[in-house]
């Protein structure tokens, strides 16, 4: 268990910097250039930060509507508090914390309960095209993108708990552990070991649908 | 060098050194495909640049200090039960009942007061305030919303909330 939290403490030191449009050190001088009226500072902040506002909303498995909603509220919210945020730095844990509170509480409110198994999201995966999809569709890419379809649906049948995580994880840029901590709920220690084991999990579930 | 495995599976040297690169590898596939297949739809972000328009250093936010989905205890078998808000800021507190009906509240201690329903950066509908600041609406908020009050010198905005 001990050896499980060093992965984490060494992925925390590499948090925005694989093909991120935002440093995690630029966070808080954005944040303040915003607070002085700096709209494409604060473009900026929405470009870096937006999927992992998504992926907290989305981990949460809010249908549509909830989570166009719930997304919405965040930001809103974030701009009202634009400079009366303590920690500025921290500005994606507040948003994911923030996703989080507001994801529980739509949940709590039974009436916009949405099931388990969302099968918009599947339909999505097999109907709609977004530009990028379109770009896969190409005949080279069809063999990648067919795999790509099969990685997710075996991502979409894991266990809530990993498919929780990971959700989180796969935010562009990748997310920080402080960041998934403040999106779930979950210590910053546990995230590492669980993290590989979820997907390990997903590594045997395509091998083995590979194998078929 | 390898100790980023835990120690769960008695692997060989090298399957632990492939196995963890395979990790990493399959983080960043993921990741690729959600950008494909969930990204952020284009005119939410639209909507999040747009909010810049929303920060305003003026205002005092008044803040949720009661909200009935959380902290109150469901009525066996009601439905349709109205939302019940309260903000605070300093000594001002407001009131809210949200339902399929409208919404209806009260500013305290009474006062005056203009009042006005945020639904987004664009969106902003006065609404009938009394003199002893008691308001109503007959459209109930689809979506986030705030409510802006000026009375005297100040103006008051509350936190934002989704209806």
């Amino acid at each position: 268990m001990r050896v499980g939290t060093v992965p984490s403490a060494a992925y925390d030191d590499l948090p925005y910097t694989r093909g991120g449009a935002v440093d995690r050190a630029d966070v808080g001088a954005l944040v303040q250039s915003a607070v002085d009226g700096d709209a494409a500072a604060w473009k900026a902040l929405v470009e870096g930060l937006s999927p992992l506002v998504w992926s907290v909303v989305r981990a949460h498995r809010l249908g549509d509507a909830d989570a166009h909603e719930v997304y919405q509220t965040v930001w809103f919210r974030f701009a009202q508090h634009l400079g009366r945020i303590r920690e500025p730095e921290k500005a994606g844990s507040w948003l994911a914390s923030t996703a989080r509170h507001e994801c529980l509480k739509v949940l709590k409110s039974s009436r916009r309960l949405t099931v388990t198994s969302d099968p918009q999201l599947l339909d999505r995966v097999s109907e709609e095209r977004t530009p990028e999809q379109s770009v896969l569709d190409s005949e080279e890419a069809a063999a990648e993108s067919e795999r790509i379809r099969w990685m997710w649906q075996e991502f979409e049948e894991l266990g809530d708990r990993c498919r929780q995580l990971l959700r989180v994880l796969m935010a562009s840029p990748p997310p920080s552990y402080q960041e998934v901590s403040a999106a779930l709920g979950i210590a910053v220690g546990s995230i590492g070991p669980l993290r590989q084991r979820c997907l390990r999990r997903l590594r045997a579930r395509i091998d083995a649908r590979g194998a078929l | 060098m390898n100790d980023e495995v835990t120690g769960e599976e008695p692997l060989g040297e090298q399957s632990l050194g492939d196995d963890g690169f395979a990790v990493e590898l399959l983080e960043e596939e993921l990741r690729q495909a959600a950008t494909i297949l969930d990204p952020v739809p284009a005119q939410l972000r639209q909507i999040a640049v747009e909010a810049f328009a929303l920060h305003d250093l003026d205002a005092r936010i008044a803040e949720l200090t009661f909200d009935s989905v959380v902290d109150a205890i469901p009525v066996r078998g009601a439905t349709d039960v109205p939302r019940m808000l309260t903000f605070r800021a300093g000594e001002v507190t407001v009131d809210v009942e949200v339902s399929t009906h409208g919404l209806m509240g009260q500013v305290l201690p009474p006062q005056q007061a203009r009042i006005e329903v945020l639904g987004g950066p664009q969106t902003v509908m006065p609404v009938v305030a009394d003199d002893m600041g008691r308001f109503t609406s007959d459209a109930p908020p689809s979506g986030p919303f705030a409510l802006r009050l000026r009375t005297g010198g100040e103006v008051v905005v509350t936190e934002w909330l989704r209806a």
